[in-house]
C-alpha cells in the first residue's frame, strides 16, 4: 500500500474517530472503576468491581437486557419472515412501499414517546376499551409501559426494527433466488411447509444472521426507550450505567465505570465472534 | 383469503400510519383527556407559538445545523477512509475496527469520554455535540462505502491510468459520478444519525445544547405531551422526505442502472 497523502489522512480519521475514542473511554472507565483516577482516586482496589458483581443489579440488568432484547428480536425477524415468505408482494409497489417504510422516520425517542401516549393507563388504548365497556376505569387497563415485562419496551422496538427486517428480507429473498430453489424442491417433492421451514427460512435467517445480530446488539444498549418506557428496577444496562454515573452519590460512580466497561467488553466480544467466521458489510 | 389479505392491509396502514396521525393530532390540540377518544378542539396555538419565535424554532434550526454538518463531514470523510479500507491488505481487521465505537451504546460510550470532553473545552458546546456525533457516524459512513471499491471500481481506475489520465482526474471524473447516488443515500443517512440522536448529546452537550430530542425529553419529564408532539411532529417530518425522496429517485436510480 503506497504512502500517499489520502492514504494518511484516511489512516488518521480512523484513528482519531475509531480507535482512540474507544480505546481512551474504555481506558479512562477501568481506570476509574479500579480507583486510579478521579475525584475518589486513592489506591489500586477491586472493591467497585466486587460490588458491581455481589449486589446482583448488575447480572440482573443484563440478563434483564438480553432477555427483553432478544424477545424483540424473535418477533420482529418472525414476523418479517412471515411477511416475505407470504407477503412480500404487497411492499413492492403502491402506496404499501411507501408505508412501511413509515416507522424508519421514527427517532426512538419519538417512537418511545407515541407508545408512551398509546400505551399507558390514560393513553389511546386504554379509551378505546373504556368505550367500548371493556374496562370501567383508567385502573382497570392493565399495565403496559413501565411494567415488569418491559411490554412497552419490546412492541416499541419491534414498531422501530420490524419493517427494517421486512425490507431486509425481502431483498435478500430477491436476491438469493429463494423461488427458484422452493421451485426445485417441489419439483424434487417437497411439501409447501417442508419448502418454508427447511429451505426458505434457513436460507434467510443464515443470510440475514450478522445483521440480526447487530440489532440485538442495539436493542441491548438501547438508552432513549428505556428510560421513557422501562421501571426503576429491574432496568436496561444502558439505564442503569448512565444513572450510577449521573447520581450525586460519589461512590457509585466507579460501579458506573465497571458497568460500561462489562458492556463494552460483552458488546466486542460478541462483535469479534461475529467477524471470525463471517465475511460481513453492514447491509442497508 | 381475499379478507385475510384486506385485513393484512388494514393492519399494516394502522401500524405504519396511526403514530404519524396520532401525533400531528396531539400537536394540534391543548387539552385531551381521559375518556375522551377524540380531543373536544383542536388548536393551532402550539404551531403559532412555534412560528412566532419559542424556542422550539431554535431547536429546530441548531438540530438542522448539527445535522448538515454532520452529514456533510461523516459523508466526505467515510468516502476518503473506506477506499483506503477496501484496497489495504488487512481490510477485516481494519473493518472491524471501523465497526467498534459504532456498535457501542452511544449513550455508554458518551459517558466514558465526558471526561476528555471536559478538559478540552468542548462538553457543553455545539462543536463538541458535532464532534462526538462524528464518532458515531463516521464509522457507519465508512462501513457503507466500504462496498462501494470493488473490483470494477478499480478497473476503471486502472483503465483512466492507462490512458494517461491522474488519479485526481480519475477521481473526478469517473468515481464521483459513479458514486454520486451512494453519496447521497449517505449524506441522508449521517442526517439522520444526527437527528435521531439523544444520548450522546444529552451527556455532551450537558443539557447546554438544546436539540429536538433533548426538547422532546424535556417536555415529557415536564408532562407538556402538545409540546412534546409538536417536538416530534417536526423530528420526524425531514426524515419522512427524505426516505420518501430516498425511495422514489436513489432506488428508482439504482434499479435503472442495472
Amino acid at each position: 500500500m503506497k504512502l500517499r497523502p489520502v492514504n494518511i489522512t484516511a489512516s488518521i480519521l480512523l484513528l482519531v474517530f475509531s480507535v482512540i475514542p474507544l480505546v481512551a473511554g474504555v481506558g479512562y472507565a477501568l481506570l476509574y472503576s479500579l480507583g486510579l483516577t478521579g475525584a475518589l482516586q486513592n489506591e489500586f482496589t477491586w472493591l467497585n468491581w466486587q460490588k458491581v458483581f455481589n449486589d446482583g443489579q448488575t447480572v440482573i440488568s443484563f440478563l434483564y437486557s438480553a432477555a427483553l432484547s432478544l424477545a424483540a428480536v424473535i418477533i420482529s425477524v418472525g414476523l418479517a419472515l412471515w411477511v416475505t415468505i407470504k407477503q412480500r408482494g404487497l411492499f413492492t409497489k403502491g402506496i404499501f412501499s411507501y408505508v412501511i417504510y413509515l416507522p424508519l422516520a421514527f427517532p426512538a425517542m419519538v417512537a418511545a414517546f407515541f407508545f408512551f401516549q398509546f400505551l399507558s393507563k390514560a393513553g389511546i388504548l386504554s379509551r378505546l376499551f373504556y368505550n367500548l365497556n371493556l374496562t370501567d376505569s383508567v385502573g382497570g387497563f392493565p399495565d403496559l409501559i413501565n411494567d415488569r415485562f418491559g411490554i412497552g419496551i419490546i412492541v416499541t422496538q419491534v414498531f422501530l426494527s420490524c419493517p427494517f427486517f421486512i425490507l431486509l428480507l425481502t431483498n435478500m429473498y430477491k436476491t438469493e433466488k429463494v423461488d427458484d430453489y422452493l421451485l426445485l424442491a417441489k419439483s424434487l417433492g417437497a411439501n409447501a411447509r417442508q419448502a418454508t421451514f427447511r429451505l426458505a427460512v434457513p436460507m434467510l435467517l443464515h443470510k440475514g444472521f450478522p445483521t440480526i445480530v447487530l440489532y440485538f446488539i442495539f436493542m441491548f444498549g438501547a438508552y432513549e426507550i428505556p428510560v421513557l418506557l422501562g421501571r426503576s428496577s429491574p432496568e436496561m444496562v444502558s439505564v442503569l450505567a448512565v444513572r450510577k454515573l449521573q447520581k450525586f452519590n460519589l461512590y457509585d460512580i466507579p460501579q458506573g465505570y465497571a458497568i460500561a466497561v462489562l458492556y463494552t467488553f460483552f458488546v466486542l466480544t460478541l462483535i469479534a465472534l461475529l467477524f471470525r467466521n463471517r465475511k460481513i458489510a453492514y447491509d442497508v | 383469503m381475499f379478507r385475510k389479505q384486506i385485513l393484512f392491509k388494514l393492519m399494516v396502514l394502522v401500524a405504519c400510519a396511526v403514530p404519524v396521525l396520532l401525533l400531528f393530532i396531539l400537536s394540534f390540540t391543548a387539552n385531551w383527556r381521559f375518556p375522551d377518544l377524540f380531543p373536544k378542539s383542536l388548536t393551532t396555538s402550539n404551531w403559532t407559538d412555534l412560528l412566532t419565535g419559542n424556542s422550539n424554532t431554535q431547536s429546530l434550526l441548531l438540530s438542522l445545523a448539527i445535522a448538515i454538518s454532520i452529514a456533510i463531514l461523516a459523508t466526505m470523510a467515510g468516502f476518503v477512509t473506506s477506499q483506503w479500507i477496501a484496497y489495504h491488505p488487512n481490510k477485516k481487521q481494519l473493518l472491524l475496527l471501523t465497526y467498534l465505537p459504532f456498535v457501542v451504546s452511544p449513550v455508554i460510550l458518551a459517558v466514558c469520554l465526558k471526561f476528555y470532553f471536559i478538559k478540552m473545552n468542548l462538553a457543553g458546546t455545539v462543536a463538541g455535540v458535532v464532534l462526538a456525533q462524528l464518532i458515531i457516524a463516521f464509522p457507519y459512513s465508512t462501513i457503507f462505502f466500504t462496498g462501494f471499491w470493488n473490483r470494477r471500481i478499480q478497473q476503471y481506475q486502472s483503465l483512466v491510468s492507462t490512458l494517461g489520465g491522474s488519479s485526481a482526474f480519475a477521481f473526478r471524473k469517473v468515481i464521483l459520478p459513479m458514486a454520486k447516488p451512494m453519496l447521497l443515500v449517505c449524506f441522508f443517512q449521517t442526517f439522520l444519525i444526527s437527528w435521531f440522536e439523544y444520548g450522546l448529546t444529552s451527556v455532551i452537550g450537558y443539557g447546554k445544547v438544546q436539540t429536538l430530542t433533548i426538547k422532546v425529553y424535556q417536555f415529557v419529564t415536564e408532562a407538556n405531551i402538545f409540546y412534546a408532539a409538536l417536538s416530534c411532529c417536526l423530528l420526524i417530518l425531514p426524515p419522512v422526505i427524505f426516505l420518501w425522496l430516498n425511495k422514489k429517485f436513489i432506488f428508482r436510480q439504482g434499479e435503472g442502472s442495472e
